[in-house]
């Protein structure tokens, strides 16, 4: 798979599980980041990204430690895809 | 000893099949009698012989919400929310540690306990969204509406057939007059969902029940066959009476006495010879210091459920009670209904001066009654 | 001010019938998480829970045709109003508040799997007793309760606070007498859903261990006879304890993490505390909510640090014996507290091996304590933010 492709698998999640506006995910870029708190993030909080990362094991095949700490993954749709890369290697 | 703690009416907020707003759009709904209960939209439902619903229009209900902000709400969170947020918004009144709220319902967010199981049913463990699973709890409406009114004070909610909505107004109005809030954003809330539908077809209970004729909702008729279904949520704002006055908010009526109570019968039955030994009327009718003949208005939970019709008639004809007003025709049987009962005795009390009564009684014998009045 | 006591308890839980087993269980520390005999658990991460042992259902003299649910709920009921003795006529006048999530959702859902499937189900009876709100119906039906009825659903407070708000319908005057309590019994959607949002371990869960990996599932009913206590006086029957007050307050936060200061917690207990006339100092053991989640645990240890003062007060999780018993969780873990009050014994924190740092209390790690208790506090604190806390005295 190429970083794009996983780019448009996640934003296809992003819609589909965590209700976004199709519109919405249109505009979304790599650059796009995530997390609740950031100025013009999509504002996930700690249950969209327990959902997304069901989500993304199931999508992609991987598996997700949640007891590690993936904050800086979790960061943008750049790390997210970099580390789903990284993941299904 | 403390003073007796007076519970007033400060604002409504509703959203139902008759449209959505505050006070005066629940009065022009109740005014207006429009017709509602019509064939279903949403859904088509196989192997049934009824179609009616009276249902929540949602395009209207989402002009009232922020689409970013209720992203993941689900649709009864949603019709919740929008109704709790005009209810605050008509009373003027702002969140914090002395709000309180209590959300009655018949049948919670069975649509989402059903996705969530669907998950599992199409692709097993992996197919279980996590984020779906707290809808699934029939307490979510109150913990989405608490972050979206910042209602700090106790948040109730209560499970029960046909006065989820009077049972909710009396706890809220309890949760005042205890000193466990100063106010509550207190009624009820139920969604038209496929399923559930079908489950009270099959149990019977819509009309046209067995063999029936025209479908329809007549409470107390003497052709009532069954009840309809409708949706959506309805809730007053209940206030402390000193603390309304203290902010200068608009009273609308006072809760002047109440009481609930239980006929011991089967579940699910409505023994028409049964006599409630508690006497939920009268101890509501002494509470507020009102006798049954200067009553105004009456409104009965009668909803064309013909049992529960004629059981409610009998009981009432024991307390002296006459001719109650359904509203079931305008909105549908839902946990809503029993807060537009109890929205309408306060614009009925508000208008007439004359206290009204809101009497409830369900299946199983739940048994509710408040009378609203001026404000004195 | 009314003073509400308690005149009768009864339990069914993990441990099987009735209060004296439910003591008898806790006192001795054993704990009833097992590999799960209710539901499949293939292809679950966390496959374990403490259920009612399989061999008392059938003798618990509720027929088997009622949901699993209604028949705890029943036998419990039934064992709290045999103690408590009450004649009929205050039956009539009794309320009651029953706490309740999950219904008759078990055999709901064997309806909703065959449907989906394709054969019209002759289950369809499981329907009626589906809701929440079906226990109450029964309850009320069969122990012919005539005052106010009410079902509160609240996640994991549901059972505190029905006994908090049937205490205020007796000091409102309404009644001398409430039944209150709650139920909750194994269903596949609770099992799912708290898998699902990776909260479960694997493994017993570890409440106040630094090691500490979630929660584990458990069911149960336990309801009290709350009783104005000059009514109790006037008949001469025996008090078990008093509820001396109750504290209820939401977060307003978010629906599954809870306030990350532990506000609403600190608030609830803060409240319960000035309701029943007690200081912080007067309270020598608090049975914590404890689910043993890493968050649950740290935010409930910074809320007890903040009311008490660190290693002001003993603590212990019931959860560590018998499991999370969702709705009926406040109502079993009242009843322990209500229990070691009388018995000046504090069950343990069973599975604590490895205290957490960051927890400084002692929460009376795999033994119970011998403690002379003159008042204690059982805090449920509920999934959305929804939280209870009850104070107890002997």
């Amino acid at each position: 798979m190429t970083q794009k492709e996983v780019l448009d698998e996640l934003k296809a999640l992003i819609v589909e599980r965590l209700k976004f506006d199709p519109r919405r995910a249109a505009e979304m870029t790599a650059e796009t980041t995530l997390p609740k708190g950031l100025e013009g993030s999509l504002g996930l909080d700690s249950l969209d990204f327990i959902e997304l990362s069901v989500a993304m094991e199931e999508r992609f095949g991987i598996v997700i430690d949640e007891t590690e700490s993936l904050t800086d993954e979790f960061f943008s749709l750049d790390s997210l895809s970099r580390f789903v890369l990284s993941k299904v290697k | 000893m403390s003073a007796r703690r007076r519970v007033v009416v400060t604002g409504l907020g509703s959203v139902s099949a008759a449209g959505c707003g505050g006070s005066s759009a629940v009065a022009a709904a109740l005014e207006r009698s429009a017709e509602t209960i019509a064939p279903l939209k949403a859904f088509t439902v196989p192997d049934c012989a009824s179609r009616l619903a009276a249902e929540v229009d949602d395009e209207e209900l989402m002009t009232l919400l922020n689409a970013d902000t209720v992203r993941r709400l689900s649709r009864i969170c949603r019709m919740a929310v929008a109704a709790c947020r005009l209810a605050a918004e008509d009373a003027g009144l702002e969140g914090g540690a002395r709000l309180g709220l209590s959300v009655g319902s018949e049948y919670g967010d069975f649509r989402s306990g059903a996705e969530f199981f669907n998950g599992f049913l199409r692709r097993g463990p992996g197919g279980l969204s996590p984020m779906i699973f707290p809808n699934t709890v029939m307490n979510s409406m109150a913990a989405v509406v608490a972050i979206a009114t910042g209602a700090k004070a106790p948040s109730v909610t209560i499970n029960q057939a046909t006065v989820a909505g009077d049972l909710a107004v009396l706890r809220g109005a309890a949760l005042i007059a205890s000193g466990r809030a100063d106010a509550v954003i207190a009624g009820g809330v139920d969604e038209i969902f496929l399923d559930v539908y079908r489950g009270l077809c099959a149990l019977g209970a819509l009309s046209p029940m067995a063999g029936g004729a025209r479908e329809g909702c007549r409470p107390y008729s003497a052709d009532h066959n069954g009840l309809v279904m409708g949706e959506g949520a309805t809730f007053l704002v209940l206030e402390e009476l000193e603390a309304a006055r203290a902010r200068g908010a608009t009273i609308h009526a006072e809760m002047l006495g109440s009481a609930w109570g239980s006929i011991p019968v089967a579940p699910h039955t409505a023994p028409a010879s049964r006599r409630d030994a508690h006497q939920t009327v009268r101890r509501a009718l002494e509470r507020a210091g009102v006798a049954a003949d200067s009553l105004g208005r009456s409104y009965g939970s009668g909803n064309g459920d013909p049992a529960l019709d004629d059981w409610e008639l009998r009981l009432l004809e024991a307390d002296g009670i006459r001719n109650p007003v359904s509203l079931a025709p305008l909105f549908g049987q839902h946990g809503g209904l029993g807060a537009l009962r109890a929205a309408a005795g306060t614009l009925a009390a508000r208008a007439d001066g004359a206290p009204a009564l809101v009497h409830g009684i369900a299946r199983g014998g739940c048994r509710t009654a408040m009378v609203i009045g001026r404000a004195a | 001010m009314t003073r509400v006591v308690v005149s009768g308890l009864g339990v069914v839980s993990p441990y099987g019938v009735g209060a004296k087993t439910f003591w008898a269980g806790l006192a001795t520390g054993e704990c009833t998480i097992r590999p799960l005999t209710v539901i499949d658990t293939e292809g679950f991460r966390s496959r374990i829970a403490a259920e009612v042992p399989a061999d008392v259902l059938p003798g618990i003299g509720v027929s088997s045709r009622r949901s699993r649910a209604d028949r705890i709920a029943l036998a419990a009921a039934r064992e709290a109003l045999a103690e408590a003795d009450l004649a009929p006529r205050d039956r009539a006048e009794m309320g009651l508040f029953v706490g309740a999530v999950g219904g008759g959702m078990l055999e709901g859902e064997e309806w909703y799997c065959e449907e989906k499937s394709g054969r019209p189900s002759s289950r369809i009876r499981a329907l009626r007793s589906i809701l929440p709100v079906s226990h109450a119906e029964t309850l009320a039906w069969r122990l012919r309760l005539g005052g106010p009825r009410e079902t509160v659903v609240m996640a994991c407070a549901s059972g505190a606070a029905s006994i908090a708000l049937g205490a205020d319908v007796i000091r409102s005057g309404a009644t001398p007498l409430v039944l209150a309590g709650g139920v909750d019994a194994i269903t596949h959607i609770c099992f799912m859903g708290f898998n699902a949002l990776k909260l479960l371990d694997p493994e017993p869960c570890r409440p106040f261990d630094r090691g500490r990996r979630g929660m584990s599932i458990g069911e149960g009913a336990a309801f009290l006879v709350l009783e104005d206590a000059d009514h109790c006086r006037a008949r001469g029957a025996r008090v078990l304890g008093e509820l001396l007050g109750a504290g209820m307050t939401t977060d307003a936060h978010h629906v599954t993490a809870p306030h990350p200061d532990g506000e609403g917690m600190i608030r609830a207990m803060v409240d319960a505390l000035a309701a029943s006339g007690r200081a912080p100092a007067d309270i020598g053991y608090v049975n914590a909510h404890g689910t043993g989640t890493p968050q649950n645990d740290r935010v409930e240890a910074l809320a007890l640090v903040r009311v008490f003062g660190e290693g002001r007060v003993l603590v212990s999780s019931t959860k560590s014996l018998i499991g999370h018993t969702m709705a009926a969780a406040g109502s079993m873990e009242a009843a322990a507290t209500l229990l070691s009050l009388q018995h000046g014994l504090i069950p343990p924190t069973v599975s604590l091996r490895d205290p957490d740092p960051e927890v400084p209390f002692d929460c009376v790690p795999g033994t119970a304590r011998s403690v002379e208790l003159g008042a204690a506090v059982s805090n449920s604190f509920g999934f959305g933010g929804q939280n209870v806390s009850l104070v107890f005295g002997r």
